[in-house]
């Protein structure tokens, strides 16, 4: 054990990932515990979008000052988790001229560079666009995927010594003397990398300084410690589209509104989003019209969306937190700012700090200043060097090279690869020993990649999805869940496997229940009767508890009892199934009538 | 967003789900929306005769719907599988979803050929020469007979499969000593003239150089029936240059073809074409690739010849009395006459003429697919994906092969030694 004073961060997101790597890199001992997957909460449920700031140029200029420099650290720091795909904000006919200069001036107040683009040129960028539209502002927007960007924000802090564990859910916040020590936690399989199934084991963790970065549950572990956090969860649905019908963040510009942005991202587009408040983080409805009012909304900037195949959709809970004073009745107008919550200044609870509100494309800025605080509080002196150290992964990342000829791949799947590793494409692919084939190929994944996350993520499917996009593709895992499940063996056993398998399997279709229509569900369907047909899982006895009732199947052809092979050899009753041809009437007697199953009519008789 | 709007997309008219536009680089068109509608089935996989054969192929489900989806507006960059496909098409055929896959397939191509295949390779310049057959072959058949010989000629042989990558393999098609155009020129023309029976031939490039009895078939059965058949200007129809990813070559082609088409369509004449790759690339790739002015309406208009008859005269009854010295034939359906649904045409025509046995071969592929198995390095797949075809030409009664397309007359006859006929030209014995 290091002598450094301790930290322990509590929320795998992107906030938790950025804070865990500031302050391992700052030389603090350092452990982060997420209850699911990294990025299991409201990260991993997000549209993608890298904010110029554009978005918050009218009604919330420091939120947007800030967008705009942290948008520009994280092309520096995360080029393999940035597309720089541009950004539009479109005003149709309906929609205030005034507003579309607001923003306009907005943006150059805010310093995010803006220029105003005619119809002819915006559909010049954009062919798909509404041939109705009235003008547009082109942005520095873009999309950031948030898996990767918190898999290499934890892989940097354990490289600087950090310890993460995923799937250690907080339950209990540990005070004594009226002070914050640590936490008390549950592994769901275990310290260390995930292996399915070992539930139960429980851990307590002391730290000199707990950070709660919990997002939407902040609330919850502030009860744990006796602590009110007012969070305030909105839900938002967003909607994956199957292919890129553009390539450039589209945005409506209007006030505020549902529905009134399309993120290109990765191989698809996402529609987002809605704002509703809910009550629980974890429990709330997911309803198909607030999906259809999206399609129809986002069609009017974008009409080809009304025909376009949908592969799925999901919903994210914002964390909003506004000081209690404020007490906004529409969860639209409460702040996109984000708020330090000193528990000894404000609850004298001394050791804890809360962190709530804020958005992605600030995380790195949020992480440096609770991480200037917890340094402040612990008297710890160290400068923050997040902002020039590039991520891993993102490590030179000029170098091109042809990805196909060198690592013997198809040109998209190179190219999709070393646009998902960056600068760790010669680690993962380039060192790979043995035969590579594709094992996602609508996401173009190879073997190597997968055995990279297993290494990272263990047995967890869902982690090995997040950090590879294998069965993110169109057919939604049809043809790769079971793939990516032979590739845990032998490393694990047959029956972590088969639990990986079923974990991965049952959460494609918790977010493909939302797009059965049209293609999709041909897809679906597809996929269902291929696993049911090739593999049995519709009914595989292996899959459920019951212990398995051997004599319920029939011998086989080779057993003397068989239907067909009986009828020579004179067996059991059974024999009288044969097709009413020779050994009957030995079998039965005169009066059977050869269509009647066996046994019934020497029973009558 | 219900599901019938998709029940019926088969076939070409599947495409107009989306219109595409320009995205990439070049005013090359956006496909990737066609991959909304492949749901990965893999079928067109299945019945992909190249992937049957050659395991290094990654198939059409990636050539097409696959590797559309992975790309981007800033990289351009085609997988060089592409150029193994043959662009038989029977994918097209087998996707039960509408998947535009030749014409995903034939962009990618022109794509790759425009930005990653070296002007001065071999390749090229001798898909180049390939693609532009008919330039070729109006140069050759100037002086057929001195061409024939030195095409016939082993040396010769040697030296274009050495220099050019062109196989030894296979005999140069010989040129006739009289193209059809000359014959039509010579006979002055039409020798029927009416008001509403009115056609347009378009020979192609094969049955005017190689197989003018095709075309004089053609002209003395439809005058038969009381057509006017006039024989308009007209360049290669394109196939052999989709195949090479020469899409330059093949929208110039194309714009001269649906000019001097439109003209005559204005004037009620339907196209007809006795090649059934020509009639293909008319009426599907020219409006799935081009933007021509009436474009469209030409696509509209075309038959292959022995279909338009099915569709506007009692073919059956005439044929009913008709009889033809005793002969049997083994018939293959050529890929690109299944797609336009012609595979039994023939064999349900000429079934119940008297001395005529006309037996399918099956369905496979006869493996050439125009100038794919005229290249070096892919004459042994070309004859992989034709041993099954050989195996039931052998089989069959017949000793003579029947089938609508040059290059697989060619084939059948390069396998077998069967000399090869034309349904037109049997239509003519019997009728004429």
């Amino acid at each position: 054990m290091s002598n450094a004073p301790s930290a322990l961060v509590i929320g795998g997101g992107s906030t938790g990932c950025g804070i865990v790597r500031d302050l391992a890199m700052r030389g603090l001992d350092v452990t982060l515990v997420e209850k699911g997957n990294l990025t299991h909460g409201t990260t991993g449920r997000m549209h993608g979008l890298l904010h110029s700031g554009g978005r918050y140029a009218v009604a919330d200029q420091s939120s947007a000052t800030e967008c705009i420099e942290e948008n520009r650290v994280l092309r520096r720091i995360a080029t393999h988790c940035v597309e720089m795909t541009g950004g539009l904000f479109v005003q149709r006919p309906e929609d205030e001229d005034e507003y579309f200069e607001r923003k306009l001036e907005g943006c150059r107040e805010c310093g995010i560079p803006a220029e105003v683009l005619s119809p002819e040129e915006a559909r010049e960028i954009e062919p798909h666009l509404a041939r109705d539209i009235e003008r547009a502002i082109r942005v520095p927007d873009g999309a950031i995927d948030p898996f990767r960007l918190c898999v290499a924000n934890a892989a940097a802090a354990i490289d600087h010594g950090a310890r993460v564990e995923t799937h250690a859910e907080v339950t209990d916040v540990l005070v004594e003397n009226g002070e914050a020590v640590g936490v008390e936690i549950e592994h769901e399989s275990g310290e260390g990398s995930f292996v399915h199934g070992e539930a139960g084991e429980r851990e307590e963790i002391y730290a000199d300084h707990i950070i709660n970065a919990t997002g939407a549950w902040a609330g919850q572990i502030g009860d744990m410690a006796g602590v009110d956090v007012a969070v305030r969860p909105s839900k938002g649905v967003m909607t994956i589209m199957n292919v890129r019908q553009v390539d450039t963040v589209i945005n409506r510009c209007k006030p505020k509104g549902d529905a009134d942005i399309v993120v290109p991202h990765e191989t698809t587009c996402i529609l987002g989003t809605t704002d509703e408040e809910v009550d629980d983080p974890e429990d709330y409805p997911e309803e198909g019209w607030e999906v259809d009012m999206m399609i129809d909304t986002l069609s009017k900037l974008v009409p080809m969306l009304s025909e376009a195949r949908t592969i799925r959709s999901f919903w994210g809970v914002r964390p909003l937190y506004e000081p209690p004073a404020v007490a906004s009745e529409d969860p639209t107008d409460i702040t996109r700012d984000f708020f330090l919550l000193d528990h000894d200044d404000r609850d004298d609870l001394p050791g804890m700090t809360s962190i709530v509100g804020g958005k992605l494309t600030t995380y790195r800025l949020m992480a440096e200043k609770i991480a200037d605080h917890v340094c402040d509080r612990l008297d710890v002196d160290a400068e923050c060097r997040t902002a020039e150290e590039p991520l891993p992964g993102s490590e030179d990342f000029s170098v091109l090279r042809d990805w196909m000829d060198e690592f013997g791949l198809r040109s998209p799947v190179g190219r999709r690869s070393a646009e998902r590793l960056g600068s760790r494409m010669d680690e993962v692919i380039g060192e790979w020993d043995g035969p590579n084939p594709t094992v996602c190929e609508c996401e173009a994944v190879t073997r190597a990649e997968i055995h990279d996350a297993i290494e990272g993520a263990g047995s967890d499917l869902n982690a090995v999805r997040l950090r590879t996009r294998a069965s993110m593709g169109n057919c939604q895992g049809a043809f790769c869940c079971h793939r990516m499940a032979n590739e845990l063996v032998p490393e694990y056993d047959e029956v972590v496997a088969r639990d990986a398998f079923e974990d991965l399997y049952q959460e494609r279709w918790k977010g493909e229940r939302h797009a059965l229509w049209g293609q999709q569900l041909s897809q679906a369907t597809l996929k269902h009767m291929l696993h049911a047909t090739t593999m049995n899982r519709d009914s595989d006895p292996a899959a459920t508890e019951e212990p398995v009732d051997f004599g319920a199947f029939d011998p086989g052809p080779d057993a003397t009892s068989a239907p067909g092979a009986g009828t020579e050899s004179a067996g059991g009753p059974d024999d009288a199934v044969a097709d009413g041809g020779t050994g009957i009437e030995a079998a039965g007697g005169p009066d059977r009538d050869g269509s009647n199953p066996a046994g019934e009519t020497d029973a009558d008789s | 967003m219900s599901d019938t709007e998709f029940s019926n997309s088969t076939g070409p008219t599947a495409q107009d789900d989306f219109e595409p536009v320009s995205v990439f680089e070049d005013g090359e068109m956006d496909l990737r929306p066609g991959a909304d509608n492949c749901y990965k089935c893999s079928v067109c996989d299945t019945t992909c005769p190249v992937a049957e054969v050659d395991d290094d192929f990654p198939g059409p489900k990636f050539q097409g719907p696959e590797q559309w989806r992975l790309k981007r507006k800033e990289d351009v960059e085609i997988d060089d599988s592409i150029m193994s496909c043959s662009n038989c098409m029977r994918c097209d055929d087998a996707c039960p979803s509408g998947v535009p896959l030749s014409q995903m397939h034939n962009t990618a191509r022109g794509a790759y050929v425009d930005e990653q295949m070296t002007k001065l390779s071999r390749e090229y310049v001798r898909n180049r020469i390939l693609a532009n057959y008919g330039t070729l072959a109006r140069l050759g058949s100037a002086v057929p007979r001195l061409t024939n010989f030195v095409m016939g000629n082993s040396l010769v042989q040697t030296v274009n499969e050495k220099l050019l990558g062109i196989t030894a393999e296979r005999d140069f098609p010989e040129f006739a000593t009289e193209t059809f155009r000359e014959w039509w020129a010579e006979r002055g023309g039409p020798r029927v003239r009416s008001e509403d029976k009115r056609v347009a031939y378009f020979h192609g490039c094969y049955s005017n150089y190689n197989t003018p009895e095709v075309g004089k078939a053609m002209v003395r059965v439809f005058e038969a029936f009381g057509y006017e058949v006039v024989v308009p200007r007209q360049r290669c129809s394109g196939t052999p240059m989709f195949a090479n990813g020469m899409l330059d070559d093949a929208e110039r082609a194309a714009s001269v073809n649906v000019s001097e088409l439109s003209d005559l369509l204005e004037e009620g004449y339907d196209v007809i074409a006795s090649c059934t790759s020509c009639s293909m690339s008319l009426r599907q790739e020219y409006p799935e690739l081009f933007q021509l002015s009436g474009i469209e309406e030409v696509a509209a208009n075309t038959y292959e010849s022995l279909e338009y008859l099915r569709i506007h005269e009692d073919l059956d009854g005439e044929l009913a009395d008709a009889s033809v010295d005793e002969q049997a034939f083994a018939y293959h359906a050529p890929c690109h006459a299944r797609n336009q649904g012609l595979d039994r045409q023939a064999v349900e025509l000429f079934r119940e003429v008297d001395g005529v046995e006309m037996e399918d071969v099956g369905d496979s592929c006869s493996g050439i697919s125009g100038t794919y198995g005229w290249k070096e390095e892919k004459y042994e797949t070309s004859m992989k994906i034709g041993e099954d075809m050989f195996e039931h030409m052998d089989d069959a009664a017949g000793e003579v092969g029947m089938t609508e397309c040059p290059t697989c007359s060619m084939q059948m006859e390069h396998g077998t030694g069967y000399e090869i006929e034309h349904p037109l030209q049997l239509l003519d014995d019997a009728l004429c």
